[in-house]
């Protein structure tokens, strides 16, 4: 069964000053005129109306332990050793997508092309962090879920990350009605509206849930490594 | 006259846009790219030496910053927008050949893809290092690339993508450019590939990151 849900803006909890770090500025007050510009991005994200998320949980056809491979409703997935390792105790999946929504894509794609490119950058990095947030939020409606049951769930992971190819994602979109939460995917796998996320997490009394999910994985030029490394430095 | 210079190349690499932008802090105030190139030219700057002295300058700092990871796609935006405000100054001179740019970079994101902002970095980043730059834009077919280069013979190609899954057609859109135009250098970027898959797909040159771009044709065309 598919869940679907609509956020608000202020229901979700950006991690501002992990936000802040990623715009690149070091510490302190961010300077005239980016300051302004995040101001007017997340002024701009409070009225989103398309912030959406659906999960659907399934059982595995066989223990991922046992294969080299995830199956789940006949799918066959490659998820590579990374993604498998840390499902491997997972008795049930939750397979997801969550979306900014088209109006925050557009906005920034258009001040990117013909606008402020400066502006547009700052639009896009705050689409990535409320559709990021939204998977935070439907995260934690999936545990609350899951857990009266006893159960745990691990980190999300996606397509494209931790060495599971991104082609993958139309296997993990045809598990959902076509244009799920407004989300479509193109021949080549990437998803429209643009700042949006999909993938899959494991659901079990054994799984567990990694506050620093980068440590499991060997990838170095991943946005969610540098993202982590720089809010080290700061 | 150098000083002139000088602050025009600070301009650029701190992305000081003019006299009104409050960026970056430390330049509040002052005069910046837009008003000091207005200047250069007023006072008889050769305006060559106020592209490559003072406008590439500034640039190439901002290329090699932001490779050693020193500063962040925001700042290279600023840098970019101070480089186009003043090249606005300098377009008269291109047409009448007072000035001359380097030669011809044709870049687009390949077929199937629609990221652009590696894409946008790298046409900044080039065309603020004296080249002309034609964007052809984002999901960009073979024939879209040999059409640019009928109309900009000799230039070099830069295909962009950021997924596995498009750059494949790096494989195909290289294959047809050399097989139409064989003598034609294509580059190739974006965070999926790499130099093996350069070396296979028969491209000339594979940059982690925008200024080897520039590095790579300054030795190749300039």
């Amino acid at each position: 069964m598919i869940k679907e849900f609509s956020f608000r803006f202020d229901e979700l909890v950006l991690d501002l000053p992990l936000l802040e770090q990623s715009l690149g500025f070091g510490e302190g007050p961010l300077p005239e005129p980016i300051d302004e510009y995040l101001a007017e991005a997340l002024a701009f994200a409070v009225d989103l109306p398309d912030i959406r998320c659906a999960y659907r949980l399934v059982d595995l056809d066989e223990p991922v332990h046992r294969s080299h491979k995830i199956v789940a409703e006949g799918i066959e997935f490659h998820v590579g050793h990374t993604v498998r390792h840390e499902l491997k105790k997972s008795e049930r999946l939750a397979f997801f997508i969550c979306t900014a929504g088209a109006v925050i894509s557009e906005r920034s794609k258009a001040l990117l092309l013909d606008g402020d490119p400066v502006l547009g950058y700052v639009y896009d990095l705050v689409g990535s962090f409320v559709a990021e947030s939204a998977g935070d939020k439907m995260q934690e409606i999936l545990l609350e879920q899951v857990s009266s049951s006893g159960e745990k769930i691990t980190n999300r992971y996606s397509p494209g990350y931790c060495q599971w190819s991104v082609s993958e994602q139309h296997k993990l979109f045809s598990l959902f009605p076509d244009r799920c939460c407004g989300v479509s995917l193109t021949p080549s796998a990437l998803m429209h509206p643009v700042k949006s996320i999909s993938g899959v997490i494991g659901v079990g009394k054994e799984v567990k849930f990694r506050e620093y999910r980068c440590a499991v994985c060997s990838s170095t030029d991943c946005v969610y490594r540098q993202i982590h490394q720089r809010s080290v430095m700061a | 006259m150098s000083e002139l210079l000088t602050q025009i190349a600070e301009c650029i690499e701190f992305g000081k846009i003019n006299k009104v932008a409050p960026f970056p802090p430390q330049m509040k105030g002052q005069d910046g790219a837009d008003e000091l190139t207005a200047r250069a030219i007023a006072e008889g700057v050769a305006v060559q030496d106020i592209l490559t002295k003072g406008l590439m300058a500034g640039m190439e700092k901002v290329g090699i910053k932001f490779r050693e990871n020193k500063i962040f796609v925001p700042q290279v935006l600023m840098s970019a927008k101070a480089m186009s405000t003043a090249m606005m100054h300098l377009k008269p001179f291109f047409a009448s050949g007072e000035a001359r740019q380097k030669g011809t970079f044709i870049i687009g994101t390949v077929l199937g893809d629609l990221h652009d902002i590696g894409k946008n970095l790298v046409a900044m980043m080039v065309e603020g290092n004296g080249y002309n730059v034609v964007d052809l834009g984002t999901d960009v077919p073979a024939a879209k690339f040999i059409a640019a280069l009928e109309e900009y013979p000799g230039a070099v190609i830069g295909l962009s993508a950021l997924l596995t899954t498009t750059m494949t057609n790096m494989d195909s859109i290289t294959r047809e450019i050399k097989k139409l135009k064989p003598e034609t250098v294509v580059a190739i970027g974006g965070a999926p590939v790499n130099q093996e898959f350069c070396e296979k797909i028969g491209a000339d040159y594979y940059s982690p990151d925008p200024q080897g771009v520039v590095e790579f044709l300054n030795r190749r065309i300039a």
